[in-house]
């Protein structure tokens, strides 16, 4: 009697999930698993598939272009992650203190993340502009001599994508903090005050701390967005000046969508998957040793 | 008080069923060809071509799918590759066209040419550019080819005489030099380059002694020199600029910022058809491409724009039908009255095409159009997708002043010799 009436709850609860389920399985499930068969296969989308076991792998030290992609992806994430973290840390800490008019600056912060992220892109190449763009126009009344190029030029291209990613994120990482600071207990805070601390040691040693579930939360997310980044570069500089800002993802787009050439463009995305995997396996390892759930 | 009526059920039936029934019956007796285009509401020549088609065959009726020109082959091989059934598919460049042959995308044409007996003579070589293995996938309708635009006023306010017919690259840029005045946002520009390679790239290629897909590129540098050069002494705008406003070559053109333009001919129509709009107003002419010292006048650099079957489609012979039209002699006529260079180009397309209101009036301008030898922008090649990137992306690194000339060259000699030797 108690198990059928489980059962019942059981199916009630799978039938809910089902929807949800069916489409990750047919939009997402299935062509993950084809991608993983078709990356050992030479395919271009009309002719013959053809087995090729790893050679689409073993091309893959060789292709200069995928070497120029991945090291401009670790690039654009290790700027990425620590910066937007330290901004949405410090923005949100600030903001939850007695601040007048916080509620607007929340917002304002918060508005690039639900902002069209190829209005984003635009905006940001105008106010980057080379010759025309109010930073330049800044910088040279400031006396700069050799104005950088930002977006058009090889050096500063990836920074000037960096900073504008950082801009876009950081208000959905804030609000992810607020949510953990309204959880910090205000008897911790009382009590270091009574022990004569200051705002800093009070951040140090109990913000900081307090909030490390969520900075787990946030670096995770953070790392996985950034290794998947794709449609700020497109719009924004097309993987250029050169491949300047190309990325594993875009190198993925190229070999897929122009250069019809399925197989290989899986083997780039499995080992895209693995990279990520084991950066994030590495982080589950690494929560015990700093993440504190009090 | 005003009590909100619903509208009774059964004219709500009568309708919707009035709607659906007209829809069947209009659909039913007839032949709906599906036709791939890009940028339909840019493309003045789209519409009257179809219409003409249409009133010939009343049963026929050619709907338009329309893609966004800087995505157009992107999109269209995704579709094809997820086994659309469109039936006509226009051909934007050879890059394109290279990547669907190989994909046995497209219908073998010669069969049906044979037996319909088109004169392939008319294209006047053009459809050998685009034979692979004695088979041609499309058909001809436009033939573009390069030509240096000018601006008269700005060259009557700089007080230098107008570009002539015979003009060498050394006369023009001398000639922009002179022409260009100004400071900051009034600057008069003496020319302009817009972003693509082409721009540069094909006065290398003028003379004939060197193929665009080759194994050194070291050929290229004088004209690389002498646009950087231009760029830097601000004849010409700069290409970062160009670059991140994503600024296309026909606004600067209209508001009287640059005294040249080399572009290709299918940019009279929209000059014309500006000038109807009144949103260019000034007054410009066209002359023939400049050419290097030691080669004829007359000698440019072309693109092919063709239609092709569908391999696809369920309605091949209907389609066929209507490509046969469109890129057949009349509609190289309809072509020319709307301003653009047909592929089959004879005495009388020739004056259709000058005759046409808003078609500089000057004797310069009307010979312009007169060829002596056309080079192909890109040849037919089986890499040429590939190759075109590499290409893009050291243009890039040159014009930025990433690299120097010598430096992107070399480049670009180490790239496409790599990829011509992958399998």
């Amino acid at each position: 009697m108690r198990n059928r009436h489980l059962l019942k709850n059981d199916l009630i609860a799978y039938s809910f999930l089902l929807p949800n389920f069916l489409g990750f399985l047919i939009f997402t499930l299935v062509p993950i698993g084809f991608s993983f068969v078709l990356a050992l296969m030479e395919w271009d989308g009309a002719n013959e598939i053809k087995f090729v076991g790893w050679d689409n792998f073993l091309a893959l030290p060789g292709d200069e272009t995928f070497r120029i992609s991945l090291v401009n992806t670790l690039y654009y994430v290790v700027g990425v992650v620590p910066l937007t973290l330290v901004c949405s840390l410090g923005l949100a800490v600030l903001l939850n203190g007695k601040l007048r008019g916080r509620n607007v600056f929340r917002s304002i912060l918060f508005f690039p993340y639900v902002a069209s992220l190829v209005a984003v892109a635009v905006i940001w190449n105008m106010i980057f502009h080379p010759t025309m763009g109010p930073v330049n126009f800044l910088l040279y009344s400031l006396g700069v001599q050799k104005l950088p190029g930002w977006s058009a030029s090889v050096d500063w291209a990836m920074p000037t994508v960096i900073l504008a990613s950082i801009w876009k994120g950081t208000g959905y990482f804030m609000i992810i903090y607020l949510a953990a600071l309204q959880g910090v207990p205000k008897y911790l805070y009382e009590a270091a005050e009574i022990d004569g601390a200051n705002a800093w040691k009070k951040f140090r040693k109990i913000t900081v701390p307090m909030l490390t579930p969520a900075t787990f939360f946030v670096v995770m997310m953070l790392t996985i967005n950034s290794f998947k980044v794709f449609d700020l570069i497109y719009v924004m500089t097309g993987g250029g000046p050169g491949r300047a800002t190309n990325v594993l993802v875009y190198a993925i787009y190229n070999a897929a969508f122009i250069q019809f050439q399925f197989g290989y463009s899986s083997a780039i995305a499995i080992v895209l998957f693995v990279i990520v995997l084991a950066v994030t396996l590495v982080q589950f390892r690494m929560e015990r040793k700093w993440v504190s759930y009090v | 008080m005003k009590t909100f009526r619903p509208i009774p059920g059964a004219l709500v039936l009568a309708l919707v069923f009035s709607l659906v029934t007209a829809g069947t019956t209009a659909a039913a007796d007839k032949t709906v060809l599906k036709m791939v285009v890009w940028d339909a509401a840019n493309t003045a020549y789209l519409q009257p071509l179809i219409q003409a088609y249409q009133e010939k065959h009343p049963q026929v009726s050619v709907s338009i799918i329309d893609i966004p020109p800087n995505e157009y082959q992107d999109k269209l091989s995704i579709m094809l590759s997820g086994g659309e059934d469109a039936d006509i598919i226009s051909v934007k460049d050879i890059p394109g066209y290279a990547g669907m042959v190989n994909r046995k995308q497209l219908e073998p044409l010669m069969p049906l040419i044979k037996r319909d007996k088109v004169n392939l003579d008319a294209y006047s070589g053009v459809t050998n550019d685009i034979t692979v293995n004695n088979e041609l996938f499309a058909l001809p309708f436009r033939s573009d080819i390069w030509i240096l635009y000018y601006n008269k006023d700005l060259f009557d306010k700089a007080g230098v005489a107008y570009p002539t017919n015979d003009l060498t690259w050394d006369q023009y840029a001398t000639m922009a030099q002179k022409v260009s005045s100004g400071f900051g946002t009034d600057r008069v520009y003496g020319s302009h380059y817009h972003t693509w390679r082409s721009t540069v790239e094909l006065p290398t290629v003028q003379d004939g002694k060197h193929p665009i897909i080759t194994t050194d590129y070291g050929f290229m540098k004088p004209y690389y020199d002498m646009v950087v050069k231009m760029q830097n002494d601000k004849t010409v705008m700069d290409f970062a600029s160009l670059k991140v406003g994503n600024i296309h070559y026909s606004g600067v053109f209209y508001n009287n910022q640059v005294a040249m333009l080399p572009m290709g001919s299918w940019f009279i129509s929209t000059v014309i058809a500006k000038h109807k709009t009144g949103e260019a107003t000034m007054n410009w002419g066209i002359v023939k491409y400049p050419h290097p010292v030691g080669v004829k006048a007359g000698t440019t650099a072309g693109t092919i724009t063709s239609m092709a079957v569908n391999k696809a489609s369920k309605q091949k012979d209907a389609a066929w039908d209507f490509v046969k039209f469109f890129c057949g002699p009349e509609g190289a006529k309809i072509l020319a009255s709307v301003g653009n260079l047909p592929a089959i180009r004879d005495k009388d397309v020739m004056k259709i095409l000058a005759d046409r209101p808003g078609f500089p009036t000057d004797a310069n301008s009307r010979e312009a159009l007169n060829t002596t030898t056309v080079r192909l922008e890109l040849p037919m090649h089986e890499k040429v997708g590939i190759i075109e990137r590499i290409l893009n992306e050291e243009h890039e690194l040159i014009m930025t002043g990433s690299v120097t000339v010598d430096q992107g060259l070399a480049e670009m000699t180490r790239r496409v010799k790599e990829a011509l030797g992958q399998k």
